[in-house]
């Protein structure tokens, strides 16, 4: 080997040894660093709460008196003539200003149907000869299970959608040839005295990527 | 070679080494390493039925692997004679956002954080004019008195852009009108999130994390099988229900029944009904040409 090619390599020049250390030494500070995951860790993400399940929960917005039945449960409360006179219509009592006086006993029933309380006479849907049986403006006489006739009978362009599926939710399978569908009646939804929806709380919103400084958040983008 | 070069020479390789190592370091973060199997899986179109199935098991196989429960993922094809189309009735939509989180259990979302595939937008009295919304409303009670409430998510295109920018063709149109991606495809590029005029498109920008006990383990290939991070995913109206014939999630937990879909061919669904005999609809942005399936009408 020639001698002189060994000793005037670059690498053993006193400067290029000191640059050449202090090299090494940067790059093992750098590994420590990196190794320790000194800087540059990606923000952490907050927690965010699991939903709670009810929001998750198909249940129609009350229990109608058909899915009482259907559960199988106590249905005293149901019975009329538990304190009614078979073939004695029961009176109704009016206020000075033709509201209806609900009876303390059923004291639950609070009436709210028709705009400005229009619909306030119990018996424009009970039959007052039959208790346990509707009745319709049009004399048809009918089983409470029915009571979609009773409404439709009133709110027909309703029905008519009701039936299509355009009305009220119809669950299971869109092809019906493959399996089938539960609609929900009227009183699945509607509370018959008071129909108009009540208000519910909303399911959590959006959730940012990364924990946000409230002043600085910008509600439109939610991402 | 002389012991001090020796000595030399290998404090600098190992220093130089373990600078390497340190620099990959953040790979140690990576939950999910690529197995060979998935780097060689060729093009969804060009699978035959053999390859799918070996595919489907790999997939049942690392959903266990990361969830300790054994899925069912299927390939569903989509049916003849379908195009479905989903219709909104803005009368009826109280706001609830049951909607969103139902989405979100179907469909296997990451909850930290949490991707919604659903925006529920709180809009004025009188105005379509989306700059106007709000997205994150939080009142005690809903629906609140002057406003009303849209929920958007993938229109479903039957003029996707996001289909046309796709730089590796991992989305896709189907013939029953789904826009699917095929999430072993894409690339994260995230055109097509650029190109929706809807943002229904949603990235992983993190590792997604499902909570174990709350899986859905009735996957579909093109589905709600678990992503993983820099993938892009969206709504694809169910796909593991309703190419089997059932109704989307969405639909069936919406308390005030706003929700409606079918197949637009047949003219007994109730979709056909809506289109048929509602007077007025509104496809979101549709000057933009991007010819939505998704209907907003009211009850009037």
């Amino acid at each position: 080997m020639d001698d002189r090619l060994l000793t005037d390599r670059k690498r053993d020049q006193p400067k290029t040894i000191l640059a050449l250390r202090g090299l090494v030494v940067l790059f093992g500070a750098l590994a420590v660093a990196f190794l320790m995951n000194l800087w540059g860790r990606p923000a952490p993400l907050y927690p965010i709460p699991l939903v709670d399940p009810a929001f998750l929960d198909t249940a129609t917005n009350r229990r109608s008196y058909a899915d009482l039945v259907r559960a199988k449960e106590d249905l005293s409360d149901f019975d009329c003539y538990a304190c009614h006179e078979k073939n004695k219509p029961p009176p109704l009592r009016f206020d000075e200003h033709q509201n209806l006086l609900i009876p303390r006993e059923h004291s639950d029933i609070v009436m709210g149907h028709g705009e400005h309380g229009r619909n306030n006479n119990c018996f424009n849907c009970h039959n007052e000869t039959n208790l346990e049986l509707l009745q319709t403006r049009d004399g048809r006489v009918l089983k409470f299970q029915d009571s979609p006739q009773l409404c439709g009978s009133c709110h027909g362009p309703t029905y008519e959608d009701w039936e299509a599926g355009a009305h009220g939710r119809i669950s299971g399978y869109w092809d019906r040839e493959l399996g089938l569908i539960k609609r929900q009646d009227c009183v699945n939804c509607h509370n018959p005295h008071s129909p108009t929806f009540q208000g519910r709380k909303p399911a959590p919103g959006p959730h940012f990527l990364h924990e946000q400084v409230q002043a600085s958040a910008d509600p439109a983008t939610g991402h | 070679m002389s012991r001090r070069s020796f000595l030399r020479t290998s404090a600098v390789l190992a220093s130089g080494l373990a600078a390497l190592a340190a620099s990959l370091s953040p790979l140690r973060e990576l939950d999910d390493y690529v197995s060979l199997e998935r780097f060689m899986q060729k093009y969804y179109k060009e699978l035959t039925p053999d390859e799918m199935a070996k595919v489907l098991k790999r997939i049942e196989r690392e959903v266990e692997r990361q969830y300790g429960i054994r899925p069912h993922v299927r390939d569903l094809k989509p049916m003849d004679g379908v195009e479905f189309v989903y219709a909104l009735n803005l009368t009826r939509c109280i706001g609830c956002r049951k909607c969103v989180h139902a989405c979100v259990q179907e469909n296997n979302q990451s909850r930290t954080p949490e991707i919604q595939y659903i925006r529920v937008l709180r809009m004025p009295h009188g105005s379509l004019d989306i700059e106007k919304a709000e997205h994150n409303y939080a009142p005690e009670s809903v629906p609140e008195k002057g406003y009303f409430y849209m929920p958007v998510q993938c229109q479903q295109c039957k003029n996707p852009p996001c289909v046309k920018v796709c730089p590796v063709h991992a989305t896709w149109q189907e013939t029953d009108g789904i826009t699917v991606i095929d999430y072993d495809w894409c690339i994260g590029c995230r055109y097509c999130e650029a190109a929706c005029p809807y943002w229904a498109r949603r990235f992983n920008f993190t590792q997604p994390s499902i909570p174990k006990d709350r899986i859905n383990p009735d996957m579909a290939y093109l589905g709600n099988r678990p992503r993983r991070q820099g993938v892009m995913e969206k709504c694809h109206f169910c796909i593991q229900r309703t190419r089997v014939g059932r109704y989307p999630a969405c639909l069936e937990v919406c308390p005030a029944g706003a929700r409606k879909f079918g197949n637009i061919l047949d003219p007994n669904s109730e979709v056909a009904y809506i289109l048929r005999t509602k007077r007025v609809f509104i496809q979101l942005k549709g000057e933009l040409g991007t010819s939505p399936r998704f209907f907003y009408y009211f009850d009037v």
